[in-house]
């Protein structure tokens, strides 16, 4: 039988070396396996590390900054930009590795000084925009609400900091694209001017109170007694709250609408699921009423 | 919604850090361009890089624009956003005008909007303007000057005259 095997076997050669077949139409049997170890090698190496933007191939700064400028529609001088973008702990790294190797000539750029050269841009365009139409303390919250690091940073990633960044961290924290948002506004105003500046904070972090309520920002904390203090100011001395409606006392979903009334005239009107916390939004009410037609002496 | 979207990841419309508000700023910070010098898949890729690309780049100044020519591979277009998404267009076989609306969607997008399906084609934040409901909205005024309890009011609204009663008028009468 082997022998009989054997002599098909070379046979089938003969013929195939005779018709000058070479090539073969299936799949190579060890290529399955190979493919299931090297797969199996690769889920036991884990998942590949994240790697910065600027590691990979198709990378080139000069072209990604020039893009940073156009992309929103300002002109900036080419070494401003580069120092705002230069964090002090990547300038003092490079410097010194430039000692090591004997180079003293580079110099440590970096960007602490425009940090707070930026801020007071922002703070001042906030006060500027927000004080002829709200009190000191509103003013204050909506200052503090802008110039978070949450905030910032948020708005510093979306015009495209967090590849061009010089740093040393990886990934870029909030805070570092916080600080280099503010060095970023103040080298466009050291690039062209502070009206452009402003005018730049106004559309990219301004805007950001677009939908928002400034009383969602900004709330007293003891509402009534703040209310109480704002009237006394005004010479209205005698607030009375009545209780003008109630519904389903005594259960879960009671609900109660107290108004604030002066000399029988409405001061402010609001709801709660007890007479105190009804009492407290009606204060809150009242205290926006007031604050609505707020001019600045 | 049909069976296809089943999987698709339902999301609302959404505008990031307010864009457009104050000025618009592209979304698609940049665009990496693979292809093969060699392959016919990629002839379209080579033909808009040859005929199109710098006019691309011209127009669109705030969009980085890599080329990455690689030996027998697929033409793909890669796009990267500032959100952090990064899409990646498979173009084998694209003409040179597929590619340019290819690029024009990437470039108008703001993050990669592949598989996501839209609840609503609109979005507001503000759904009600004349604020939360309560109990005291829209009651009759009458209501203020009653004392309670009222026997006009502790009745029924629809009580029908029952045939008894509509006998008793009759006979009446």
């Amino acid at each position: 039988m082997s022998l009989c095997r054997q002599s098909a076997l070379l046979l089938t050669k003969c013929i195939a070396s005779q018709l000058n077949v070479t090539g073969q139409r299936n799949i190579k049997r060890w290529v399955a396996p190979t493919l299931r170890v090297i797969a199996k090698r690769r889920e036991k190496i884990g998942p590949e590390p994240l790697k910065p933007r600027s590691t990979y191939l198709e990378w080139n700064y000069e072209a990604e900054i020039f893009a940073f400028g156009n992309r929103l529609g300002e002109k900036f001088d080419r070494s401003l930009l580069l120092r705002a973008l230069t964090q002090r702990e990547y300038a003092n790294l490079k410097e010194i590795e430039a000692q090591k190797e004997g180079n003293v000539a580079v110099k440590n750029e970096h960007n602490h000084e425009l940090i707070a050269e930026g801020f007071k841009i922002i703070s001042d365009v906030i006060y500027n925009e927000y004080k002829n139409h709200y009190p000191e303390e509103i003013v204050n919250a909506v200052h503090k609400f802008l110039t978070t690091d949450e905030m910032l940073g948020l708005v510093g990633k979306h015009i495209g900091l967090s590849d061009i960044i010089l740093t040393n961290e990886f990934p870029v924290e909030t805070h570092t694209l916080s600080k280099t948002f503010k060095a970023v506004v103040a080298a466009l105003k050291l690039s062209q001017d502070t009206q452009r500046a402003e005018l730049f904070v106004k559309d990219i972090l301004l805007c950001q109170m677009n939908g928002k309520d400034v009383y969602d920002i900004w709330n007293p904390e003891r509402p009534f007694e703040y209310l109480t203090d704002l009237l006394k100011q005004k010479g209205i001395s005698d607030i009375e709250p009545r209780l003008c409606n109630e519904s389903a006392k005594n259960t879960i979903l009671a609900s109660y609408q107290v108004g604030l009334y002066n000399n029988k005239k409405l001061l402010g009107l609001g709801w709660g699921e007890s007479i105190a916390i009804a009492k407290d939004t009606a204060a809150i009410d009242a205290i926006q009423r007031i604050y609505g037609n707020y001019m600045q002496k | 919604m049909t069976n296809k979207s089943l999987f698709l990841k339902p999301d609302f419309i959404r505008t990031v850090s307010q864009n457009g508000v104050g000025r618009y700023i592209t979304q698609l910070q940049r665009v990496v361009l693979k292809f093969c010098k060699n392959n016919g898949s990629s002839r379209g890729m080579r033909d808009f890089i040859e005929s199109e690309l710098v006019h691309f780049a011209r127009e669109n100044p705030g969009i980085c624009v890599y080329l990455k020519p690689r030996r027998h591979r697929g033409p793909v277009i890669k796009a990267e956003y500032l959100n952090g998404d990064s899409q990646w267009v498979n173009c084998a076989n694209f003409s040179n005008e597929e590619i340019i609306k290819w690029l024009n969607l990437l470039k108008s997008q703001q993050n990669d909007k592949t598989g996501i399906r839209y609840r609503k084609l609109w979005h507001t934040d503000t759904p009600s303007i004349q604020g939360p409901w309560t109990p005291y909205t829209f009651r009759d005024s009458n209501l203020n000057l009653v004392n309670f309890p009222d026997n006009a009011l502790a009745q029924p609204f629809n009580v029908e005259e029952t045939l008894t009663e509509q006998l008793a008028k009759a006979l009446k009468k």
